[in-house]
């Protein structure tokens, strides 16, 4: 089912949480949230759901409006971003509540809800736990029962809030990847709020890049990465460097007194030799190394301006870079955007 | 009145390396503990001491005299009305202040505790100016042949009065504490608003209600400053069990005045237990 | 006061129970308390001072509000050791101590009156250690004090517990490594933290022993001018159909717990100053 985002707003008292945002999510996706806190994202999720209500706008399921339609009614799989199982039931009494709560018309036997719940079990991989409670369950466990809590219902929509926030590194990564297959089986039009760029990179289909209020860029995580529609997403989604002013030995071509050039820190070239006219000589200051990738941190000649560069192990290596060491440094893609654009 | 039942923690420090030498730590432990033991132990061993001092037989008779048997009766209908009064007003409040946010919610908050701080004789003494012969609806009243005061809707009234708060307050701070994300999920998951209070709100804030009840009880039960005020002490009629404490010992029965107060203080302790025991339960579920 | 819910709610039932927690407040407490208000202003403003300035009212003020004073500062001293036993030392039995200090609470009144009563008349427990020595407890001004000190100890140890327990342990061993003693952490750290608590606790207590009745009346032995408080008064000027003169006075007794209420508001605004 899709889902159409038609100019919603909304205030909470003197705070703007939504301005005027339209988004259409389409069938079967999985869609990202991206923002950082207090950009809205949760709040978009939340009137989705009919959680909340917007102040204007309207939200559209597969072309139909729902804006005024019930929480109960929505038929939306809702995940919390603190899971919000039900600490007085089971692992099974917590999945089944969705059906058990259907009037006695439309409750399915109890046979079928067994059923259907020790499936879901099944399908997140914790059938064997059925009669915990939820206080005796892992981080990790406890994500993946509320979600096939929310998807005993058969939701046409399912939506995550912050699902891997509460989560340890390890566990974040494997569950990641866990839902991106489980996306892949089941194809239900997800959407989750994120505020990590590479969780958004690693799993979604498509990127909404959202600043105070308002969506910046909205694509396939490559659209979004390679061709940021401004510095807000270009920042968002990794380590840029900034050059200022006019033109800097040929970085930043436009004659234009506002443009600003923007280089991803891995799209910085370090060499012992001038290149090209579009290299210019730094030295280098600090070296830090983080595991894969070495992160080396530059002063330019002439303005003593910080740059960044990152580069694999290997180059590292086989540069052989030394500290105070006089080098030079060739932006491999360079963005301009002009000045106005603050983030 | 006691402090939020959340505000519990029963968090134990372990060994902590940082802490006073052993013989401060002892001399502050016996301190504390003969205090206790002084105006706690002391007094409670006394009553049962006063009660049985002259043997069970007397105790027993003391306790089935008609008067003391009419005034448990009293006792238990005034409680069996005010408390289930207070619970459904606790429960309704609680859910409207927790779970709901709007202008005006502390004032609220301060005046459903009011009655805690207000003298319970001032509390009786409202009933008497609105009911009385010379209060508002006084000449009303005995035109109609209605009597309040001096009777038994008035010592109802003037418990309702003083155990007011006590589900509310405890309720309160129990349900902010959960939050409504559970409330918000049942609702997704296509429950009605009855059936999300009744299968999530309720099991949730259930030892939070046994508590509230069990204090709001014991108050109700005992309450003497109020009670006297609007009772009008009729004996066998208008004595709650209290008041007919204060009447055998006004007369110098003093063997079954201490009987019939063992009753009280005998609930005082079941109440203790029941709370101790819901304050542990409160705690394990906040913890989860 | 305006009063509605924010839309963003979809939880149900927010109107029936706010409507039925104002009419159900208003019929049980705040209309009977204002007909005490109404009441009063329809005295007389010198019959109302005739009622609350005689000279056996004035010294019954002075010996509620001294020995409750009394009371409060016996039970914060007292109150903060057992609380910081409670939480700090272990000692068999704490569990039962712990739950035993709601006593108070839980103890009708009128029990805890005839019980401290005996137990400190001359021939008493207590008493018949103190008598001889020529200390009278029973039915003088100390014996009020005793049984104030009764109902407000748990006050002081139940808002001061909570406030121990949350104490971060590092900001004690912060302070030992930067070489104070245990007694200068305790003054200079420790202290000023629970400060607030301590005097809630305090303001507690105080608000309650004036209010108190019950556990008195019996040890007291009410001899105008030496040993009869206050809501004695009121309940004595009723039984003499003196309404006007009760509710004078118990006017009086409402604006003290008024501003008691008032100046525990502050307090508990005042102790969270610190808070994230």
């Amino acid at each position: 089912m899709s889902i159409e985002i038609e100019n919603i707003s909304k205030q909470f008292g003197d705070f703007t949480a939504l301005d005027n945002v339209s988004l259409t999510i389409p069938t079967g996706e999985l869609v990202a949230l991206l923002g950082p806190s207090g950009c809205g994202k949760t709040t978009l999720l939340r009137i989705i759901a009919g959680l909340e209500a917007a102040d204007r706008g309207r939200i559209l399921f597969n072309g139909e409006n729902t804006t005024d339609r019930h929480v109960r009614e929505r038929k939306v799989g809702f995940v919390f971003q603190h899971y919000a199982l039900f600490k007085h039931m089971t692992v099974f009494d917590n999945v089944a509540f969705g059906l058990t709560v259907r009037p006695k018309s439309s409750r399915p036997s109890k046979g079928e809800i067994r059923d259907k719940v020790m499936n879901l079990l099944k399908l997140v991989q914790l059938d064997f736990q059925s009669d915990r409670y939820p206080s005796q369950l892992s981080g990790g466990q406890r994500q993946r029962i509320a979600l096939a809590r929310a998807l005993a219902v058969e939701p046409q929509v399912l939506l995550l809030d912050e699902p891997f926030g509460a989560l340890d590194a390890q566990v974040r990564a494997e569950l990641r990847r866990w839902l991106r297959r489980l996306h892949d089986e089941i194809h239900v039009t997800s959407v989750f709020v994120t505020h990590d760029q590479e969780e958004a990179l690693e799993v979604a289909d498509r990127i909404v890049v959202m600043n105070k209020g308002r969506v910046e860029q909205a694509g396939t995580p490559d659209l979004v990465y390679d061709h940021p529609a401004n510095p807000f997403v270009l920042n968002f989604l990794g380590n840029v460097n900034l050059f200022h002013g006019r033109t800097q030995h040929g970085v930043g071509v436009q004659d234009n007194r506002n443009a600003v050039s923007y280089v991803r820190s891995h799209d910085i070239e370090i060499d012992r030799s001038q290149q090209d006219s579009t290299s210019f000589r730094a030295e280098v200051k600090h070296v830090q190394k983080l595991g894969p990738s070495v992160r080396v941190t530059l002063v330019m000649d002439g303005n003593a301006e910080l740059i960044e560069a990152e580069l694999t192990r290997d180059a590292f290596q086989n540069l052989g870079l030394q500290h105070g060491e006089k080098v030079y440094v060739r932006p491999r893609q360079v963005r301009v955007f002009v000045e106005d654009y603050q983030i | 009145m006691s402090a939020p039942i959340t505000k519990h923690a029963a968090r134990q420090h372990g060994s902590r390396r940082i802490s006073e030498p052993a013989a401060v730590r002892w001399l502050l432990t016996a301190i504390a503990l003969a205090f206790l033991a002084l105006f706690l132990a002391l007094p409670l061993a006394a009553v049962f001491s006063q009660a049985f001092e002259k043997g069970w037989e007397t105790y027993l008779a003391a306790l089935k005299e008609p008067d003391t048997l009419a005034a448990v009766k009293l006792t238990l209908l005034t409680a069996a009305v005010a408390v289930p009064l207070n619970l459904v007003f606790g429960v309704a409040a609680s859910w409207a202040i927790a779970k709901f946010s709007f202008t005006g919610k502390n004032l609220l908050i301060t005046l459903i505790d009011l009655p805690f701080s207000v003298s319970p004789v001032i509390s009786g003494l409202i009933y008497v100016l609105i009911f009385g012969r010379q209060g508002w609806l006084g000449p009303w009243l005995e035109a109609h042949d209605i009597k309040i005061v001096f009777a038994v809707p008035g010592i109802i009234l003037a418990t309702v009065f003083v155990t007011f708060p006590f589900i509310a307050r405890e309720l309160i701070p129990l349900m902010e504490s959960q939050g409504k994300d559970e409330e918000e999920a049942a609702m997704v998951l296509g429950a009605s608003g009855l059936q999300t209070f009744f299968r999530v709100t309720l099991p949730n804030i259930k030892w939070g209600i046994i508590y509230g009840v069990i204090l709001c009880n014991a108050r109700a039960m005992g309450e003497f400053g109020a009670v006297s005020v609007v009772s009008g002490h009729i004996r066998g009629m208008t004595n709650t069990v209290p008041l007919q404490v204060e009447i055998l010992y006004n007369e110098y029965n003093y063997t079954a005045a201490f009987a019939v107060a063992s009753l009280l203080a005998f609930l005082a302790l079941v109440t203790l237990v029941v709370k101790t025991i819901a304050e542990w339960q409160v705690q394990r579920q906040l913890q989860d | 006061m305006k009063l509605f819910a924010k839309h963003n709610n979809v939880l149900p039932g927010f109107g029936p129970t706010m409507g039925y927690t104002l009419l159900y407040l208003s019929l049980v407490v705040l209309i009977p308390l204002s007909a005490l208000v109404f009441k009063t202003a329809g005295l007389s403003w010198s019959g109302f001072l005739e009622a609350v300035a005689a000279p056996r009212v004035l010294a019954s003020y002075r010996i509620t509000f001294g020995a409750a004073l009394a009371a409060a500062g016996i039970n914060a001293v007292f109150g903060v050791l057992v609380a910081w036993v409670l939480v700090r030392y272990p000692f068999p039995g704490k569990r039962l101590v712990d739950a035993l200090v709601d006593l108070p609470f839980a103890l009708p009144t009128a029990v805890a009156g005839i019980t401290l009563a005996t137990v400190y008349s001359a021939n008493g427990w207590v008493g018949r250690y103190l008598e001889p020595r020529g200390i009278k407890v029973a039915f003088t001004p100390l014996g009020i004090i005793i049984a104030m000190t009764f109902i407000g100890l748990p006050f002081v140890v139940r808002t001061v517990q909570p406030v121990i327990e949350e104490l971060d342990a590092e900001i004690e061993e912060a302070a030992a490594c930067l070489g104070a003693s245990r007694w200068q952490t305790f003054c200079r750290v420790l202290f000023p933290l629970l400060t607030p608590s301590v005097l809630t606790g305090f303001a507690l207590a105080f608000a309650r022993g004036v209010g108190e009745y019950g556990s008195i009346i019996f040890i007291a032995g009410n001899m105008p001018m030496v040993s009869e408080i206050t809501p004695l008064i009121i309940i004595t000027k009723l039984e003499q159909y003196d309404y006007q003169g009760a509710t004078a006075v118990a006017t009086v007794m409402l604006l003290a717990s008024f501003v008691l209420l008032l100046v525990i508001n502050l307090l508990q605004k005042w102790s969270r100053r610190y808070a994230e």
